[in-house]
């Protein structure tokens, strides 16, 4: 398996944020170091070639890293396709929009739209994660439509607006309005939602131990012994391995909302 | 459902006092569908299979072939709870289908805790849930995993998961057959019992019929009008004296078994499998012999030479 490793070079950041729209692996396969280094990348409105930031070494393959990344570095992994993606530090915002394939694994944390639009592939992230994790850009139908996301920290705001399919999980807490006018997929946290989750929401699945505060829109419907708890753990655990969140209790407290539309939307509380 | 048998010229072959005949049972390519049901505990997994693969004995009278294949552990289930693998075969997809959706809808929705899983991996699909979803009157919610599909259909004791869509093969194989011939009625039900339960342990086949064992086999047409199957003379003990008997003047009884299968290889190795047991244990109950059914080759696809699959 051959590794392709670009090293960002601290001394050299732009003031400007860096897209790195463009590079994963299926790109770059096949490409000389040289070819790798003239590639174009946006740094505001300036066009930088990627060698003048980056150190190069390795052979463009199945698998790409970045090493010493930080928040300044945009859309890494964005329309990302297959093979795999490591990056090591931080990254800045649209990490993996309209990935279709392949994982990225961040080793640092992630801003915000991380899996927006994203469609299939995993994305883990070591530390926490921004706002509208799995969401929309303003003016979008869909937000993720498929995929994993696991986070090991906390998530900002938003997360899943929108959203269509996949799971996000997340070890720490989901902040404010989780699951806004989404409309299907499964939000889990291990350690409970923020404030007013599933605002909107028509469809899909939130899971968690607890909740700041409920919308009034949402209906308490009592304890159920649900066996889409065990669907979805058994999914989590064959696909995610050692990532994969403690399995679900038997039972759980179901609340079915939005009721400000048509209700199909459920937050699962347990513990 | 074998007719009479044609020797082929080859020399039947005697191991451990039983004739192996030199013939072969003649099967036909099918169709091939089933689910994976779990349930709370195994024993309401296996009411629910058992009720969905009842009447399920002869594609001609019952519209497919059903049979159990094997139970499923809880961890290879995909709820992580104890499960049974049901399989249908049938002429064609479309055959299957309704079959397939009216036993789930009537057999498996119906069953306490029960739940309804892709059981055949492949590249066609059948529309599993369509219908039966409807149940949910508009309450219904779907769950997608890892591009698989689920519907929760609310139901009194909980939720009726069914997966949206499950495989079917169209290379399957129907009618792998043994027939066993015997002295003892009863010694000749033991060692066919035995030799269900060997074939059982086949990956992949079924045998349909009651127990698994068929004493009716049947030759196409009759001497009435309409009858598409008539009662294999050849191979009733009653009929020894008709010149067309096939049976020896000591023979009191016959019992068939038939074997469908996912692939011509699991019937192949079901075969295998039941002519073993049959040959270790049908001596001490007076077994005397094994012989095959088929059409004289000229109907279905697959031959399997009882020589050729001895152990």
């Amino acid at each position: 398996m051959s590794t392709l490793t670009l090293t960002l070079r601290a001394g050299d950041l732009p003031s400007a944020r860096i897209s790195l729209m463009g590079i994963t692996p299926s790109a770059l396969a096949g490409k000389s170091a040289d070819e790798v280094a003239r590639t174009n990348l946006q740094a505001g409105a300036q066009s930088v070639a990627l060698g003048d930031l980056f150190s190069i070494s390795g052979t463009a393959g199945e698998t790409l890293v970045i090493s010493g990344s930080s928040g300044t570095l945009d859309d890494i992994g964005n329309r990302l396709e297959a093979g795999t993606m490591i990056v090591e530090g931080d990254i800045g915002s649209y990490g993996g929009r309209r990935m279709s394939g392949g994982k990225l694994e961040i080793k640092g944390n992630a801003g915000p739209y991380l899996a927006s639009r994203m469609s299939d592939g995993l994305i883990t992230v070591a530390g926490s994660a921004g706002d509208s994790v799995g969401g929309i850009k303003a003016g979008e139908k869909f937000g993720m439509t498929g995929g994993q996301v696991v986070v090991e920290g906390s998530i900002g705001a938003r997360a899943g607006d929108r959203m269509r399919r996949g799971l996000i999980i997340a070890r720490g807490k989901f902040g404010a309005h989780a699951g806004s006018r989404m409309m299907g997929g499964t939000l889990w946290t291990e350690a409970g939602f923020g404030a007013e989750p599933g605002a909107l929401l028509r469809r899909g699945t939130l899971i968690g131990p607890s909740v700041e505060a409920l919308l009034p829109t949402f209906v308490d419907g009592g304890r159920h012994d649900l066996v889409v708890l065990g669907l979805i753990s058994q999914h989590t655990k064959r696909t995610l391995g050692d990532l994969a969140p403690k399995a679900l209790p038997k039972e759980v407290r179901k609340y079915s909302g939005d009721m400000a539309t048509i209700g199909k939307g459920e937050l699962l509380l347990f513990g | 459902m074998s007719d009479v048998n044609p020797n082929p010229g080859d020399a039947p072959k005697t191991i451990n006092g039983i004739q192996i005949d030199a013939t072969f049972a003649e099967a036909f390519g099918m169709s091939a569908t089933g689910v994976v049901i779990t349930a709370d505990t195994p024993k309401w997994a296996m009411i629910a299979a058992k009720t969905m693969s009842g009447f399920g004995t002869s594609v001609i009278g019952c519209g497919a072939e059903c049979g159990i294949d094997c139970e499923v552990p809880a961890s290879d289930t995909p709820d992580g709870r104890p499960g049974v693998r049901v399989l249908l075969f049938g002429f064609s997809p479309d055959a299957v289908l309704p079959q397939l959706k009216n036993r789930v809808g009537q057999c498996v929705l119906t069953s306490p805790g029960s739940a309804c899983y892709n059981g055949v991996e492949a590249k066609e699909t059948l529309k599993l849930s369509t219908g039966i979803r409807f149940f949910g009157d508009g309450y219904q919610t779907a769950k997608t995993l890892d591009g698989r599909r689920f519907w929760r259909v609310p139901v009194m004791d909980g939720e009726f998961i069914c997966e949206d869509t499950t495989g079917v093969v169209t290379d399957a194989v129907g009618g792998g057959n043994l027939l066993i011939i015997g002295k003892d009625r009863a010694g000749l039900l033991e060692t066919t019992e035995a030799a269900v339960e060997a074939i059982a342990k086949v990956p992949d086949v079924i045998t349909p019929f009651p127990g698994g064992i068929v004493r009716s086999g049947s030759k196409v047409g009759a001497k009435y009008a309409g009858m598409m199957a008539s009662t294999n003379n050849a191979f009733c003990p009653t009929l020894k004296a008709f010149p067309v008997s096939e049976l020896s003047e000591d023979t009191i009884a016959v019992l068939e078994i038939v074997i469908d299968g996912l692939t011509s290889d699991a019937v192949a190795q079901a075969m295998k499998a039941g002519l073993k047991s049959v040959i270790e244990t049908g001596a001490k109950h007076d077994v005397t012999r094994v012989s095959a059914g088929n059409y004289g080759g000229k109907l279905g696809q697959h031959h399997y030479h009882l020589l050729e699959h001895l152990p």
